[in-house]
């Protein structure tokens, strides 16, 4: 089902109002009314953005669909984009030194963090396009700890975004993660070849590297990618960050941010550092397992459930052809789609 | 030192056996031999060999992109010629 561009235009300044006002306010009210609010307004679209539910939930079924009911795949997609309105939120709460958010975020296992910093390799923390992840590494910088991401800002490469509207969501998202940030972020675009020996700087001053290691890859650097066990499929994903912590000896560890049932609180899960030793693609399957148990033990959270392009690229779907029904709308899940 | 970074490269990086042996006018960059993390090892290992420091700046296709480009950097950046630059 295409979308008119009339409804794309309504679904942009929707989203676009949202950020801009309806967000900064409801951060402002007592959490518990803020994000009742925002998953009210996660009601809404999800009952009038059709297509994108029917993808979510086709995707969801395609891939666990032995363990999913009817009943259960309706509230996970209904989670999905509660979650996403959620999300707006959280980004609003880092204002300041970010304790609006901090208050509603238990960290379990900051003693992994500090104790593999203490042996003065740096650290990396992995994780996945799960709940508010990037919330979640710019959380980490606001409570003490020298935070850079490996990644590239969602805006900047979303297909079809206008000039226009990659600024807005630089300003309405992006400046706000940002700002606690140690560094600004290490994107790895095609040809840049500075991107490695940038984190390893980074490792080298003893900071934190965060990098969500689930995103599909690129199609220059499809060679370098590897077939790993993920939801019960064989995905294609990059090995760069077990590769970086075999090639300075940083110790490398799991972190996954997730919702509550009463969607204002979350829990960040810092693991043990993972072993990394061996053969890179073997090493790096062991923390793809940690992302696809994360993903099963609370679906909702991933953002790639209504990006089928994205699951086709990493080979965890066949990809179709466009008059087949399954078409790439870009990637990662579009901006506007997000908000 | 071309023969050093030709054997390290050739030894350590190089995974298509089809792609040697390497010559060292070879583009290591448009020809995938060298990608980000590659490149990350092979600065580990001439920092090691050579005694210098390579800084983010100079990670540049000009100075990485075959053996030879690689070799006259590393002869501009020793300490010696350095010192004779200046003096």
């Amino acid at each position: 089902m295409a979308e008119s561009r009339a409804e794309r235009l309504l679904r942009v300044l929707e989203g676009v109002a949202y950020w801009a006002v309806v967000a900064p306010a409801l951060a402002c009210l007592p959490a518990s009314l803020g994000y009742r609010l925002a998953c009210w307004r996660g009601d809404w679209t999800l009952r009038h953005r059709p297509a994108k539910r029917t993808e979510l939930a086709g995707n969801l079924r395609r891939l666990l669909g032995g363990e999913l009911g009817p009943a259960a795949a309706q509230r996970l997609t209904r989670d999905w984009f509660r979650f996403t309105s959620c999300e707006a939120i959280d980004v609003m709460r880092l204002r300041h030194r970010a304790r609006a958010l901090g208050r509603l975020v238990e960290v379990r296992g900051r003693e992994h963090l500090e104790a593999a910093l203490a042996a003065g390799n740096g650290v990396i923390l992995c994780s996945a396009h799960f709940g508010s992840y990037d919330c979640a590494f710019s959380l980490l910088g606001a409570s003490g700890f020298a935070v850079t991401t490996i990644g590239r800002w969602q805006h900047n490469y979303t297909a079809g975004l206008s000039r226009a509207e990659r600024r807005f969501w630089d300003l309405a998202q992006a400046r706000r993660l940002r700002r606690h940030r140690h560094r600004p972020n290490i994107e790895p675009w095609p040809g840049r070849i500075q991107v490695a020996a940038q984190a390893a700087a980074v490792l080298r001053a003893n900071e934190v590297l965060t990098i969500a290691i689930d995103a599909p890859p690129l199609d220059t650097d499809q060679a370098r990618a590897v077939q790993v066990p993920f939801l019960g499929r064989q995905a294609r994903l990059l090995p760069g960050a077990v590769a970086l912590a075999q090639a300075t000896g940083a110790p490398l560890l799991m972190g996954f941010l997730y919702r509550t049932a009463d969607y204002r609180h979350q829990v960040l899960e810092i693991s043990p550092p993972v072993t990394v030793t061996g053969d890179v693609a073997a090493a790096f399957a062991r923390c793809a397992a940690r992302v696809s148990a994360a993903i099963r033990a609370r679906p909702a959270h991933w953002a790639f459930w209504a990006c089928t392009g994205d699951l086709a690229d990493l080979g965890l779907i066949e990809a179709r052809s466009p008059d087949g029904g399954i078409q790439h709308d870009g990637s990662a899940a579009s901006v506007p789609a997000r908000g | 030192m071309e023969d050093v970074i030709n054997a390290y490269i050739s030894q350590e990086i190089v995974a298509d056996p089809a792609l040697l042996p390497l010559s060292d006018d070879a583009p290591l960059l448009e020809g995938g031999i060298l990608d980000s993390l590659s490149l990350l090892r092979l600065v580990v290992f001439v920092e090691e060999r050579f005694g210098i420091t390579v800084g983010e700046g100079d990670l540049l296709p000009q100075n990485f992109g075959s053996v030879n480009t690689i070799c006259a950097y590393l002869r501009a950046r020793q300490p010696g010629k350095q010192e004779a630059g200046r003096g």
